[in-house]
């Protein structure tokens, strides 16, 4: 045997490491997500998108009418062979590259279960909603793009100077659909009535009620008949209340929404099974302030009923979704503990006034990006002094 | 705020071991003594080559308070004095050689006081016994214990805590000297006892311990004013001051001397040669070592310090062809040998064999992930990534600001990261 094979390994203590490594954590998070996108994918499989009736009443021309769960498997499969497949030829291309499939494929995910499927009951009243992203074949178009910019911009670009600041699948996102601006913050067509051709979503910034009717004059129905024409099954007859809607089973909006119940049990049994690697305390402090922010702005805006404003800003998919998988992200929030609870609040209190004032539901993914950027200086608060100091 | 210390549990790896009495391994046919194993001023050789020894002469010594001596552990020839690794150090550094003559012919400098003169005799004796008798903390810092227990006057000691925790995984000497020689650790506590004025004794073990447990209870529980306490305690709980913690529910601020708070912690394996030196007449030159690992058989065993171990290996039928890293002092906090060739010291306390037959490859070292695991579970409280970072980019400054210094080389924020980086290592390296 040669000398050099009987050479005896020095190296820094420890000489044992734990079994978590970065690539069991991404098998874990991406255990946690297929499950999501399984469960939406049953759940959303009996409704067509569109329906024979929205093909009908919105004159649909070139888009396919294939069961809304398809769209889900379907848009994960694109989303993460393009995030996979950049990483295989990044890594080809660049030797030193660190090769990351497991991350890649848990970012094909986040960005299939944060994309918009479904055509809600209400936009079968009106052509202002920009229905194509959320059938096919535009969505797959869409989505194939947001994890083409996300992978290739913000994973492995913006990864180079050694930390993504923002992160990359909302980033991509909001990227994307910025044509789409004018009718996100569209203020003007939200409020318009369905009559004027507009979408006739009530303001958060008045009054909202859990009745039927329009309340202090705010005009365009109740706020709580919107949701359900917006997450109900556009094949029911008759609305189903709006906690099961908000808390069971909703049928438009983010893919990775669509049971709020199930994204809080497989959220919470990743983070017990992960337990100290996992963000919980970004996730706790997000629900507790966009709870409080909801309660009071319920009061300052006199609503008749607390339950509708709170059941909508915390269970709406992009608050729900997000704040367990997308919030949590470790790359793009603080070390401290105390960073991670004012990052958490930061991130809850920004989602409600971008619901609010911009009128733009789902804003939870522009305030996330702002609570990105401020991260470093997050990371600067909450050093707690060390053992007896 | 206690919570935010959380503590990691680490596999034990004692379970074999731990059943295994304590073996005498025979005496080397050549001692190597490195003079200076322990911390504090360096020793001078007194003896030259040539010169011959009897087993427990004095062969060095230095003039300067903190430091202890060392002692021939067999009786025979000087051969030489020269540089060999010193896994207390991890470098090289001077040793004595000696080759064993077989006689055993023992130095009697130190002689016995019985356990009914123990109450007569003055403090400043028993200090200079175990002074001389070259002992230091043999849980791994190896402090002159003889400066750790010289207490002034005026800090009054309150509590003893005997550390009987042992937390290093592998590690199982500690546990069968608790077994064995539970009655010479009771005694051993007398003498403390007295250099302290009767401070109130806490003997604290972990419940995982079935057969230590029971041993200590009845062999202590004569004792005035002494509680064992058996608890739930993690692999971190065997550093003093997070021991310390667990016990007393105090922290005691680094930098301190531990009787500036009324404190004094004291590992078993130091009283154990406490107690042979003040009772028997003997130096400091053997201890029990536990020899673990990718072995058949682990063992713990009795062995004279300065035998190489590759003496040790060779006696214990491991395969040197098949050994991929030997690891001195524990797998958390020890040394990896370059050789092994190198002598068993004072503060080996273990002997860990990783085979290369058994070797699963580690995950490679990747970028930081940013978990912030190693914030939430360093027992001390530091931010080790951090620490590593501000490092890295050369900014000592920083890591000055982010209590560098408070770090207890636990290895713990290493151990739990996802992404391999040598926190601890980069760290420890950085104190230095």
């Amino acid at each position: 045997m040669s000398n050099e094979s009987n050479e005896l390994v020095v190296k820094s203590a420890p000489h044992i490491t734990g079994t978590m490594s970065k690539t069991r954590l991404m098998q874990y998070t991406f255990a946690a997500l297929i499950a999501i996108t399984i469960i939406t994918a049953i759940l959303w499989w009996p409704v067509m998108c569109p329906t024979s009736a929205q093909v009908s009443t919105l004159h649909l021309k070139n888009v396919w009418a294939l069961p809304l769960g398809s769209l889900v498997l379907i848009n994960a499969l694109i989303a993460i062979g393009v995030a996979v497949g950049i990483d295989v030829l990044f890594n080809k291309l660049v030797s030193d590259s660190e090769k990351n499939y497991w991350s890649s494929a848990v970012f094909g995910l986040i960005v299939t279960l944060s994309f918009s499927l479904g055509i809600p009951a209400m936009a079968q009243a009106t052509d202002v909603m920009p229905i194509d992203t959320l059938t096919a074949p535009t969505a797959f178009i869409y989505v194939a793009l947001i994890a083409l910019i996300g992978q290739v911009v913000f994973k492995k670009v913006g990864g180079i100077g050694g930390r993504k600041y923002v992160n990359p699948a909302a980033a991509a996102k909001f990227l994307v659909l910025l044509p789409f601006i004018g009718s996100i913050f569209l203020t003007a067509d939200h409020y318009a009535a369905f009559t004027s051709g507009g979408l006739g979503v009530p303001s958060l910034a008045g009054p909202i009620g859990g009745g039927t009717l329009a309340i202090n004059g705010n005009g365009l129905g109740s706020f709580l008949g919107y949701l359900q024409s917006c997450f109900a099954n556009p094949n029911a007859t008759t609305y189903p209340s709006l906690s099961s809607l908000m808390i069971l089973e909703k049928f438009h909006g983010w893919t990775g929404g669509a049971s709020s119940i199930a994204v809080i049990i497989v959220g919470i049994s990743l983070f017990v099974l992960a337990r100290k690697y996992m963000k919980w305390r970004v996730t706790l402090a997000y629900f507790a302030s966009i709870a409080v922010m909801s309660l009071v702005f319920s009061m300052v805006y006199a609503d008749s009923d607390l339950m509708t404003r709170l059941l909508f800003e915390v269970f709406i998919g992009s608050s729900i979704f997000l704040g367990f998988f997308m919030a949590t992200d470790p790359a793009t929030t603080p070390f401290t503990g105390a960073g991670q609870i004012i990052f958490g609040i930061g991130l809850g209190i920004l989602t409600i006034l971008i619901q609010t004032y911009m009128n733009f539901f789902g804003g939870s993914l522009l305030a996330l990006l702002i609570m990105n950027l401020t991260v470093p200086l997050l990371d600067r608060v909450g050093i707690h002094k060390p053992f007896g100091r | 705020m206690n919570i935010m210390a959380n503590l990691v549990e680490i596999k034990e790896h004692k379970d074999i071991a731990r059943t295994k009495p304590i073996e005498v391994s025979p005496d080397p046919k050549t001692a190597i003594v490195l003079t200076y194993q322990h911390t504090g001023a360096v020793n001078k050789p007194l003896v030259s080559v040539g010169d011959i020894v009897a087993m427990g002469q004095k062969i060095a010594d230095s003039k300067e308070r903190v430091s202890a001596p060392v002692h021939s552990p067999i009786s025979g020839k000087v051969v030489k004095i020269g540089d060999i690794y010193n896994s207390c150090y991890s470098e090289c550094s001077e040793a004595i050689w000696i080759e064993n003559d077989g006689k055993k012919t023992k130095d009697k400098t130190l002689t016995p006081i019985s356990e009914s003169e123990l109450k007569n005799t003055a403090n400043d004796v028993l200090l200079k016994r175990i002074r001389e008798a070259g002992i230091i903390g043999l849980g791994g810092a190896g402090f002159p214990t003889s400066i750790k227990l010289a207490v002034p006057a005026d800090k009054p000691i309150k509590t003893l805590i005997v550390n009987a925790a042992e937390g290093e995984p592998y590690d199982t000497a500690d546990e069968r000297l608790m077994i064995e020689r539970t009655e010479n650790l009771v005694r051993g506590v007398r003498v403390i006892r007295k250099l302290l004025g009767n401070p109130k004794v806490i003997v604290a073990t972990k419940v995982s311990k079935v057969e230590a447990v029971p041993k200590l209870q009845a062999a202590f529980g004569k004792e005035p004013d002494t509680e064992v306490v058996a608890k739930h305690l993690t692999y971190q709980q065997g550093d003093a001051s997070v021991l310390q913690k667990a016990i007393l529910k105090y922290e005691a601020p680094p930098g301190k001397r531990s009787y500036e708070m009324g404190t004094i912690v004291q590992n078993v394996a130091t009283i154990n040669a406490i107690a042979n030196a003040v009772f028997e007449g003997e130096p400091l030159i053997s201890r029990v070592t536990t020899l673990n690992g990718d072995i058949a058989e682990p063992k713990n065993l009795q062995v004279k310090i300065g035998t190489p171990i590759s003496e040790i290996l060779a006696q214990n039928k491991v395969d040197t062809s098949d050994i991929r890293q030997v690891v001195i002092g524990g797998v958390m906090m020890g040394n990896a040998l370059p050789t092994i060739e190198a002598p068993v010291t004072k503060r080996t306390s273990s002997i860990i064999v990783f085979s290369k037959s058994k070797y699963k490859p580690d995950q490679p070292t990747t970028a930081c992930i940013h978990c912030s695991n190693c914030i939430q579970s360093c027992p001390v409280r530091l931010h080790p990534i951090m620490i590593y970072n501000a490092i890295m980019k050369g900014d000592f400054a920083k890591a000055e600001k982010l209590w560098v210094k408070d770090c207890i080389a636990c290895g713990t924020c290493s151990y739990v990261c996802p992404s391999k980086l040598p926190l601890s290592g980069i760290i420890c390296a950085s104190r230095h």
